[in-house]
């Protein structure tokens, strides 16, 4: 009797224990269902309309900071992402039909952007920041979908992904976007203005600036807990973008978010450079006027989040800034410095002047900028390794990369000198940090 | 078509909004004493001044000039520190091969228009970024102190 109790046992144990398994397969790798599009397809205009609405969004969701490579052809792919796990290259989204997307239909397109499921069924890396695009309105994609196979197709095979095991099994995806990813377009919030709303919407579903600004959990997904806290990523810092005054965008006017984001420059609070300099080169400096407002009446109402980032920028400006002139540093500040004084004389000074507020344009002006506060001087030496260029209502400002141009002894002394002088801030960079910056 | 002042002359130029200043001034004025060095504003063979301050005119847009006046090498013997600064470098005979010498006079008298006293350190400060192949560093910085004085 008490054996066969034990047999009995044993077969129910084990028909759970299949029931189970079948049920994690079939999530695992049953074929995503595709969405009707056709609702959405009859509301769109048609033709040249259709394409331009499509031309305004691809830039309003910034595809072409990840899909185009430095120097290579829009939207062609094969930019790498650098991730602790391995590498992952964006795809070519031109209409090539062998190495693109030109075989893709709108249903397909819509699952891509809302789901991260490729045309095979294979779910993609949440580097593509559909999570984010989850929320975008069908419509939208669609239109999104018309302007991309207006282009002229581009045959460009993006190199493939090395990520290591079990990383490279792309099915482990979907309890990741069981987690992460939400489930249809932004919902209107009825107890705001419609301008907030629209700026809820293309900060959210389109400019995707949390997916930068947003630290990441253990799982890789956005911590929305600290939304906007700033985070760090390929050797860069996405700062604190949350309402908090000091570590946050809390103090600045209305004026200056608008300048920064349509111009890539604010009086007061430095130039935009890096991954952000590319955000307003290929997507923010294209929207209209009201559609930066909204995007700062949105931003201005993420609640503040205190970050541990000691990138802070002090009302006042620091006295070497106010005793030195365009040209020519106070005495102190002389006084104190050896190297990186010699070398910001020479290779600096000429175009961003001593006393913060750009000799050569306003873009070169320093004072103010969370670049020159930050101790760990983070972006600081990136941006002097790597130079920046941004195209700006006075036309193309560049400033050259330094990388082969000075040792990292040298360019650690200059990245203290300079936070020292515009940021009156004292910092301890060491040539190693250049020399692992330089790997980055 | 943009306008211009330059060296106190009112001129409208048909060049694109993102042609280097340096371009129109040689190529399309034809006011060829300003030099390219380097193009990526680092050896101040190209300096220019706008409204007395001193810029690097290869990578500066014609567009961004806007209403401000650009005074080259050929005209700043017409200003008081410019002449001064000109004669103090005959009389030294600071140049060598030339070349770097426009940028340097337009720094020198920028320098000395804001600063007529300029110390080692206030020269050094202001001048580094002009770089001169034959090494003539201590006869600009002579030159400089005799015009201040002068």
């Amino acid at each position: 009797m008490r054996r066969l109790v034990r047999i009995l046992l044993v077969r129910i144990l084990l028909a759970i224990v299949v029931v189970i398994a079948a049920g994690v397969a079939i999530f695992l790798f049953k074929p995503a269902p595709l969405p009707d599009v056709s609702v959405a397809a009859a509301k769109l205009p048609t033709g040249q309309a259709l394409i331009e609405r499509g031309e305004y969004l691809t830039r309003a969701a910034d595809c072409a900071a990840c899909h185009t490579t430095s120097g290579g052809q829009p939207y062609a792919g094969g930019l790498a992402f650098k991730l602790p796990f391995g590498t992952v290259y964006s795809p070519n989204i031109t209409a090539d039909k062998e190495t693109g997307i030109g075989n893709w239909s709108d249903a397909e397109f819509v699952r891509a952007l809302h789901q991260g499921i490729d045309s095979q069924g294979r779910n993609l890396y949440p580097a593509f920041s559909y999570a984010a695009y989850a929320r975008m309105t069908t419509e939208d994609a669609l239109a999104i979908k018309a302007y991309l196979f207006s282009l002229p197709p581009v045959h460009a095979e993006a190199p493939k992904n090395d990520l290591s095991f079990p990383f490279n099994q792309r099915y482990v995806l979907r309890f990741w976007n069981l987690l992460f990813v939400p489930d249809g377009p932004l919902s209107q919030d009825e107890k705001q203005s419609a301008e907030w709303n629209r700026g809820a919407y293309l900060v959210e579903a389109m400019a995707h600036c949390g997916e930068c600004h947003t630290p990441r959990n253990l799982l890789y997904g956005l911590d929305n807990g600290k939304k906007f806290a700033g985070a760090e990523l390929q050797g860069w810092k996405a700062y604190n973008i949350s309402s908090d005054k000091t570590t946050g965008i809390g103090s600045w006017s209305d004026e200056q978010l608008f300048d920064y984001l349509s111009k890539g420059h604010a009086d007061g609070r430095g130039s935009a450079t890096g991954s952000m300099g590319e955000a307003v080169d290929y997507s923010l400096r294209h929207l209209t006027p009201e559609d930066i407002k909204a995007i700062v009446a949105y931003v201005k109402t993420v609640p503040p989040q205190t970050s541990s980032d000691k990138a802070i920028v002090e009302a006042e400006p620091p006295a070497t800034l106010t005793t030195s002139i365009a040209y020519a540093p106070s005495a102190d500040s002389v006084a104190q410095s050896g190297l990186g004084l010699k070398l910001f004389q020479g290779a600096c000074a000429s175009c961003h002047g001593w006393n913060g507020e750009g000799l050569q344009t306003p873009y070169a002006a320093l004072r103010g900028s969370r670049t020159v506060n930050d101790p760990d001087g983070t972006n600081l030496i990136q941006v002097i390794l790597k130079g920046a260029h941004m195209t700006t209502p006075l036309g193309k400002q560049a400033m050259p990369a330094f990388a082969n141009a000075y040792s990292d002894v040298e360019i650690a002394a200059l990245g203290n000198y300079v936070l020292a002088h515009f940021g009156g801030k004292q910092s301890a960079i060491t040539p190693a940090d250049v020399a692992k910056a330089r790997m980055q | 078509m943009i306008a211009l002042n330059v060296n106190g002359e009112d001129r409208s130029v048909d060049v694109p909004d993102d042609m280097p200043l340096l371009w129109v001034l040689r190529d399309v004025i034809g006011l060829t004493g300003t030099k390219f060095g380097c193009g990526i504003a680092q050896c101040g063979a190209c300096t220019v001044q706008l409204d007395g301050q001193p810029v690097r005119s290869c990578v500066l847009p014609v567009a961004s000039v806007g209403s401000r006046h650009v005074t080259t090498v050929e005209a700043i013997g017409a200003t008081q520190s410019g002449k001064k600064v000109q004669q103090a470098w005959l009389d030294l005979e600071v140049i060598q091969c030339g070349y770097c010498q426009s940028g340097q006079i337009m720094s020198a008298t920028a320098l000395l228009d804001r600063n007529p006293d300029p110390s080692d350190s206030d020269i050094d400060a202001a001048m580094s970024g002009n770089i001169c192949r034959c090494g003539t560093y201590t006869r600009i910085r002579a030159a400089i102190k005799q015009a201040a004085k002068a």
